[in-house]
């Protein structure tokens, strides 16, 4: 196990991987906005929101890097193949798993259950979280790609 | 448990003539919403929101596409009472057989959310009086495009039909015996009343709920919805009609996403027998951004915020272009299409799904979204930086974009025209940024950008967009039609409310596109290259109040005010447009604009100097911008 490769390609990969979402979103394909998403368990401001998500999604990243670093232990090692395909394993987890479930811990997320009393605001994803615009799992597909291709190539390069 | 007799009278009956639009009432829990007709019959409902499919498609799908039917087994029974109960979604119908009397009370249960219940729960209950009466319950649930029936099973306590990952099921106390498509025949008497309870299981199990359970939830309901009118302005003048259309645009909210959907309904016609048949399943920004404006204004604080935050979310996708019409979750409409093999309301045909006004170019979308943004900085709340961004991108796509024509609020198909009504909602657009920008940082040259196309389309308004002939402005540049959208002007501050040119504006749209009566036109017959005729759009009229009311003539707003009232339906609802000739409602049913601008019609009677007012408020806003300042802003995530 590779404790110093995950340390450090670990927020490479997070980084990487919240840079494509958030070009994606200003090139008009998603309204997925995870530092949004995220930062909005903290704070209603949404500017302030948007910094205090990019560090949980940065930890969240290191999370889940540490479960790719402990697989390439596992298998033959860091490939960039490797790693793309736990990312295609990864982003289906959080579409169809993760996502769907933030509705019923997120304090300002509604539920599609929401009823007139709703005070949240956030709009749930929704089923792959299409609500956010029909190219999103797309989007989050690619993103996710490249995070496990970053993260595989890097380890493997040390 | 009641032994149920079947018949077959009743269908054959009710296929003969259509029930008039206005004869529907809206039941409805913010996710979706049922129309049912003065003879019980539930002859709409989408699951499992307002744009899913129909389960019951009667409305404009004829006899094969669905009903819900819980009424008086005797044709003669004659309505004599129908209302909802106090400032509540929950509606009652009496009929008279003689002495005796049946009233079926129901509502859709809106609060669901924390508990294990359906997301879609809609209660029905039959009670007598004076003896006992003969009823009929006719469930016939058909799903979406090809009116599929359903696969049935009976469950432990209740009627099951699936299609797949939706299910339907019917519940009853005491227990009856219930076949899809085969009407039942019931006795109900005054000591024990029938309780039907229908639960919707979209890609979820179904949650069965006792009717007893059921009838107390919707008693909770009321409760909320008492609650959440008491909260209302208590010196909003014609209170009463203005709380139904509050609580109509409430039920017509999303509340999932906080989008306010146009209208329930798809095809129903502005010109029976015609082509004129839009899906109004959609959310206009324009109808959204009134709703800001009039849940402030009355006090309701919270909703008008969660508007303006849809807004902006919604539009995320297409910045800084604003579309012109979104579904509920901010996505693009789907292509419009013709549902084959449906009949449509009265034979009009064809019955349309999707919206092909979603792709036009319309410049006054931007004009209402950045004027409820300035209502709400007005009220003393600060904009996120992130929703002062998307604003100021809307305002540089005006500046860059105002001189191009566009298709106009009525969203005509043939071609695209110089509007002076959009020019005019360009023209608020800027100044309003321009106001906000008092409070909110802007950069000097973007900032001398926005005046500078602020005054260019004032001056070409002015001279290419004034009649002198006829002293009125006008519907396009050279053309002499009037445009009753323009009515629109006093509030702007475009010019000055008791100028000439207002006031003759409004005197020449009165007096050329009157439909008799209170009702009004909204452009001259036979300019919108659309076979047929349509009726008069309820929404000018209720602008025209507005208008009268801001440039001084009280009392004519109030005549005209009360005569509008009494065009409602018996349940103070509207459509979008009326027949003149019969005061039919004609057109999608109920209808948010028609609602929103009653309620503005109401506000402007409450107060009448609302221009000069935003003027001095502005003023105020300026002087609180330190205050401001140090709170923290007031507006949602975008």
């Amino acid at each position: 196990m590779d404790w110093t490769g995950w340390a450090l390609f670990g927020l490479v990969a997070t980084t990487t991987l919240t840079a494509v979402m958030i070009t994606a979103q200003l090139a008009g394909l998603t309204r997925l906005d995870l530092p949004l998403a995220l930062g909005t368990l903290v704070t209603a401001d949404p500017d302030r929101a948007r910094v205090a998500g990019f560090f949980i999604h940065l930890t969240v990243g290191q999370v889940f890097a540490l479960g790719y670093a402990a697989t390439f232990a596992l298998l033959r090692g860091p490939t960039w193949w490797l790693g793309a395909l736990l990312g295609l394993l990864h982003v289906a987890v959080a579409l169809t798993v993760l996502l769907p479930l933030l509705p019923g811990v997120h304090p300002r997320m509604a539920s599609p259950r929401a009823g007139p009393a709703s005070t949240a605001v956030l709009e749930p994803p929704g089923l792959l979280a299409l609500n956010y615009g029909i190219q999103t799992p797309a989007v989050a597909i690619i993103a996710h790609l490249v995070y496990g291709g970053v993260l595989g190539l890097l380890l493997q390069a040390r | 448990m009641y032994a149920s007799r079947a018949t077959d009278g009743s269908r054959v009956r009710r296929a003969a003539l259509p029930r008039p639009i206005g004869d529907y009432g809206l039941l409805g829990d913010t996710r979706t919403a049922a129309l049912v007709s003065s003879d019980g019959a539930v002859d709409w409902l989408c699951v499992p929101r307002f744009d899913g499919a129909p389960v019951f498609g009667r409305l404009v799908g004829g006899p094969t596409a669905g009903t819900f039917r819980v009424g008086p087994a005797r044709s003669a029974a004659a309505v004599v009472a129908r209302r909802y109960r106090g400032h509540t979604a929950t509606l009652e119908t009496t009929w008279a057989l003689g002495e005796r009397r049946l009233i079926l009370s129901e509502a859709m249960v809106a609060e669901v959310a924390g508990r294990l219940l359906p997301s879609t729960l809609l209660v029905r209950r039959l009670s007598a009086e004076g003896g006992a009466v003969d009823a009929i319950v006719e469930f016939d649930p058909r799903l979406g495009e090809r009116h599929r029936p359903p696969r049935v099973r009976r469950g432990r306590r209740a009627l099951v039909c699936e299609w797949g990952s939706l299910a339907v099921s019917l519940g009853c106390a005491p227990e009856l015996v219930v076949e899809p498509g085969r009407p039942a025949a019931i006795t109900v008497t005054p000591d024990q009343p029938v309780t039907l309870v229908l639960a919707v299981g979209h890609r979820e199990p179904l949650v069965e709920v006792d009717p007893a359970t059921a009838w107390g939830l919707v008693a909770e309901d009321e409760a909320r919805w008492e609650a959440w009118t008491a909260g209302i302005d208590r010196s909003l003048p014609y209170r009463d009609a203005a709380v139904r259309s509050l609580l109509t645009l409430r039920l017509l909210t999303y509340s999932p996403s906080g989008a306010p959907v146009a209208a329930p309904t798809t095809s129903l016609p502005e010109d029976p027998g015609g082509v004129r048949n839009w899906d109004y399943r959609y959310v206009w920004p324009r109808d959204a951004s009134i709703g800001v404006a009039a849940f402030l204004g009355v006090g309701k604080v919270a909703e008008a915020r969660g508007f303006l935050a849809w807004l902006l979310h919604a539009s995320r996708l297409e910045r800084p272009r604003l579309p012109v019409l979104l579904t509920l979750d901010g996505r693009h409409a789907a292509r419009e299409r013709q549902l084959q093999g449906w009949v449509g309301y009265a034979g009009s045909v064809p019955v349309r799904v999707g919206n092909g006004a979603a792709d036009q170019h319309q410049l006054d979308g931007y004009g209402w979204v950045i004027d409820a943004a300035w209502v709400l900085v007005q009220a003393g709340h600060r904009l996120y930086s992130e929703t002062w961004r998307a604003l100021r991108g809307f305002a540089d796509l005006v500046a860059r974009r105002w001189p191009e024509p566009d298709a106009g609020i009525w969203e005509l198909r043939d071609d695209a025209a110089q509007h002076v009504h959009s020019k005019l909602m360009g023209w608020l657009a800027l100044d309003r940024a321009l106001r906000i920008a008092d409070t909110h940082r802007l950069p000097a040259r973007q900032r001398r950008r926005w005046q500078a196309a602020r005054d260019a389309i004032a001056a070409e308004v002015r001279t290419r967009g004034f009649d002198p002939a006829k002293k009125s402005y006008t519907r396009s540049y050279g053309s002499s039609d009037l445009d009753a959208a323009l009515l629109i002007l006093p509030l702007l501050g475009f010019e000055d409310v008791d100028s000439p040119r207002v006031r003759d504006t409004i005197d020449a749209i009165r007096n050329e596109l009157s439909a008799g009566g209170p009702l009004l036109y909204r452009y001259p017959s036979g300019r919108d290259g659309l076979p047929g005729a349509e009726g008069a759009f309820l929404p000018c009229s209720f602008w025209l109040v507005q208008a009268l009311a801001r440039t001084g003539r009280h009392a004519e707003a109030v005549e005209l005010f009360q005569a509008l009232l009494d065009q409602a339906n018996p349940l103070g609802l509207y459509a979008e447009e009326m027949d003149p000739s019969t005061g039919a409602h004609l057109g999608n049913f109920p209808q948010t604009l028609t609602h929103a601008a009653l309620i503005q019609a109401a506000l402007a009677l409450r107060d009448p100097q609302r221009p000069a007012d935003r003027q001095a408020t502005a003023a105020q806003g300026r002087r609180q911008k330190a205050e401001n300042r140090r709170a923290p802003s007031d507006d949602h995530p975008a």
